[in-house]
């Protein structure tokens, strides 16, 4: 370039050099890119407000209001889960506890009488559940956590007796006894929540209002996978000083010690793994799904453990079928006690996306995957619904595994829901602030009935080898 | 002309927002980016990172620079000013993490093709602003530079007044 015509350029470029004032050309070229700092800060605070609703719906907690009324409340079995349950129950603000009640007097009720105290209640103890209801009568609501082939008695009773009661699922291993459950509910006009916590979990709850409900990112959900998978356990051991009299145990229903540590694995007691675990994730394939089964298939069998001591089959698989709103559903569960691969989980898996959940803290996935044929996702992000797609850095090895056939893995997305309180917790808080009139009941006894219905029959499908049929009526107490 | 504006607003929107979202973030500091530090600079960045002292200095002036660099260009307020300062900035980060041969850096490094990043193109794209006119041509420099003249104009009348 010429030095002449550089400096042409130079001028056309800058204008006419040289002294002369500033004229309103200079100034509006002066100031014609101030606009991009507007444009900066509208984008910065766009940006801020998505970022702002992530963080509101990660802290959307269940916030308790203060100074509620006390609820004056005794436990019926204290066990391995009346304890779990006591422990949840001690981190919740205006319970007053009074009485505890076990069979295991010298170690059970002795443990737990202790704990209550050392954490500033008074409680009395008592061996049989009707002496606690005639002498206790300041007694608001009654937490059970008896094996279940007791539930019925405990639960009636002191429904009968004026109170409310939380009891542990399975709300009872007979359906003849769950639907008197029920009926006894509905007539005292006494709260009864069966203690399929999931309900009240703020995740499942999240994840049934928001991400199904709201916003719809399953789309359809057409199949269903859970499990719960177990490592080998040794049966549940004792120590001699604390043995029960063999009479004391057969007063109670139980033939001896080991029966009695063990009942979840007897017929007759309770109704081995599948009720145990399966219950509570089969209960949430209904809820999500808004549906009943029409049947019910399984496979399953005393595999690995020896009928003596363990009679319940601990190994099934079972594949339910639904009709939906939306169109016909299967699911799926496992529980098998030999190997503990996954742990437990439950995915729903839609025709717009998947959800990956489970109530376990520690080995949880917890997120949803959008099908790359699923509108896009943005505005539930902006809302906060879910969080922005993991970003996936694409591998030498998995770009050359990518052939015609397979379908481009799908984004994920996490549910944006911390929770750190015990599990138990939030359910047994929607109980009591339900005796206090301030909520409804989220697993009332007549969800439990349903649950019940669903699940007992795996055990009968397993024994009969075919496929069973629900009708409407098995789920319905006139 | 006007292609080297926009490439000066890209480059200043990118330098305002790394130093407006430093702000932002109270919990800011450099300290991790320096410790992380490879190549034959590592020591240094290490030594910056693990006294208090010096930390204090390069976080502020992280901040303050990065959002003062970004207004100036994208204000085109000493744009020469601002160009080779921005350049001067990205460099030390080119060379905290440089994409050398034989290096291999645990931080995420955005576009690393041989030598080549991310950083080294926007260190060149802030010589080409530094050489050129555009803040004269849209941006503040406009006036600045006018007053500049104006008041150099007249001193210099005023000299020639009376010396006549």
């Amino acid at each position: 370039m010429s030095e002449e015509k550089e400096n042409r350029d130079r001028k056309e470029v800058l204008g006419k050099q040289g002294k002369r004032g500033i004229d309103r050309r200079d100034l509006l070229q002066g100031v014609a890119t101030l606009p991009v700092l507007g444009l900066f800060g509208l984008a910065a605070r766009q940006q801020k407000s998505y970022e702002n609703a992530q963080k509101a719906a990660l802290s959307g907690g269940t916030k308790q209001p203060e100074n509620l009324p006390v609820v004056n409340v005794a436990q019926i079995g204290v066990g391995a889960q009346g304890e779990v349950l006591r422990d949840a129950m001690l981190k919740i603000p205006n319970l007053k506890f009074r009485a505890v009640c076990d069979i295991w007097t010298d170690y059970s009720l002795k443990r737990t009488v202790s704990t209550y105290q050392r954490a500033g209640h008074e409680v009395n103890g008592y061996e049989d559940y009707r002496e606690m209801l005639d002498k206790e009568k300041e007694l608001d609501a009654v937490v059970i956590a008896t094996p279940d082939f007791w539930h019925a008695e405990h639960a009636i009773a002191c429904m009968q007796a004026g109170k409310h009661v939380y009891c542990e699922k399975e709300m009872s291993n007979t359906l003849e006894n769950a639907r008197k459950m029920v009926l006894t509910s509905r007539e005292t006009g006494k709260l009864l929540q069966i203690g399929h916590q999931r309900r009240s979990n703020p995740r499942y709850l999240y994840c049934y209002n928001k991400v199904i409900k709201e916003a719809n990112l399953l789309g359809r959900i057409v199949t269903i996978n859970g499990q719960w998978n177990r490592a080998v356990q040794e049966s549940l051991g004792y120590a001699k000083r604390y043995e029960i009299p063999d009479a004391k145990l057969k007063q109670y229903g139980f033939k001896d010690m080991q029966q009695f540590r063990n009942w979840r694995w007897f017929k007759g007691l309770g109704g081995g793994p599948i009720v145990d675990l399966g219950s509570h994730q089969i209960d949430i394939y209904a809820w999500f799904l808004g549906a009943l089964p029409t049947s019910v298939m399984a496979s399953g069998g005393n595999d690995y453990y020896s009928t003596a001591t363990n009679e319940w089959y601990d190994t099934a698989m079972v594949i339910y079928e639904f009709q939906t709103e939306k169109g016909p559903a299967r699911a799926y569960y496992q529980t098998q006690t030999t190997n503990s691969s996954l742990g437990y989980f439950e995915k729903f898996m839609g025709d717009q996306g998947t959800l990956v959940l489970s109530e376990s803290n520690a080995n949880a996935v917890n997120a949803v995957y959008r099908e790359s044929a699923a509108p896009v996702w943005d505005e539930w992000v902006q809302k906060g619904i879910v969080t922005a797609p993991k970003v996936i850095e694409t591998t030498d090895e998995t770009a050359a595994l990518l052939d015609v056939r397979e379908s481009a893995s799908p984004d994920e997305h996490k549910i944006p829901v911390v929770f750190t309180d015990p599990y138990h917790k939030p359910h047994l808080q929607n109980f009591f602030n339900s005796v206090r009139g301030l909520e409804k009941l989220n697993c009332p006894a007549e969800i439990g009935y349903e649950t019940a219905a669903m699940v007992l029959k795996v055990n009968e499908a397993i024994q009969a080898g075919r496929k069973l049929e629900f009708k409407p009526e098995d789920f319905k107490i006139s | 002309m006007i292609s080297l504006v926009v490439l000066r607003i890209i480059i200043g929107w990118h330098f305002l927002y790394e130093g407006v979202y430093k702000f932002q973030k109270e919990t800011w500091s450099a300290s991790g980016y320096l410790k992380a530090a490879k190549g034959p600079l590592a020591g240094l960045f290490n030594w910056m990172a693990n006294t208090p002292d010096i930390l204090t200095v390069v976080n502020f002036m992280n901040m303050w620079g990065l959002t003062l660099i970004g207004l100036g260009l994208i204000l085109g307020c000493f744009t020469r000013l601002s160009a080779i300062a921005g350049a001067f900035m990205v460099a030390l980060y080119y060379f905290s993490n440089p994409p050398f041969i034989g290096y291999f850096s645990s931080t995420a490094l955005e576009g690393n093709y041989l030598l080549v990043n991310k950083n080294l193109v926007e260190i060149a794209a802030l010589f080409v602003i530094a050489v050129t006119y555009s803040g004269r041509y849209l941006g503040f420099d406009r006036i600045l530079h006018r007053l500049f003249t104006m008041m150099k104009g007249s001193k210099g009348a005023e000299v020639k007044g009376a010396t006549a």
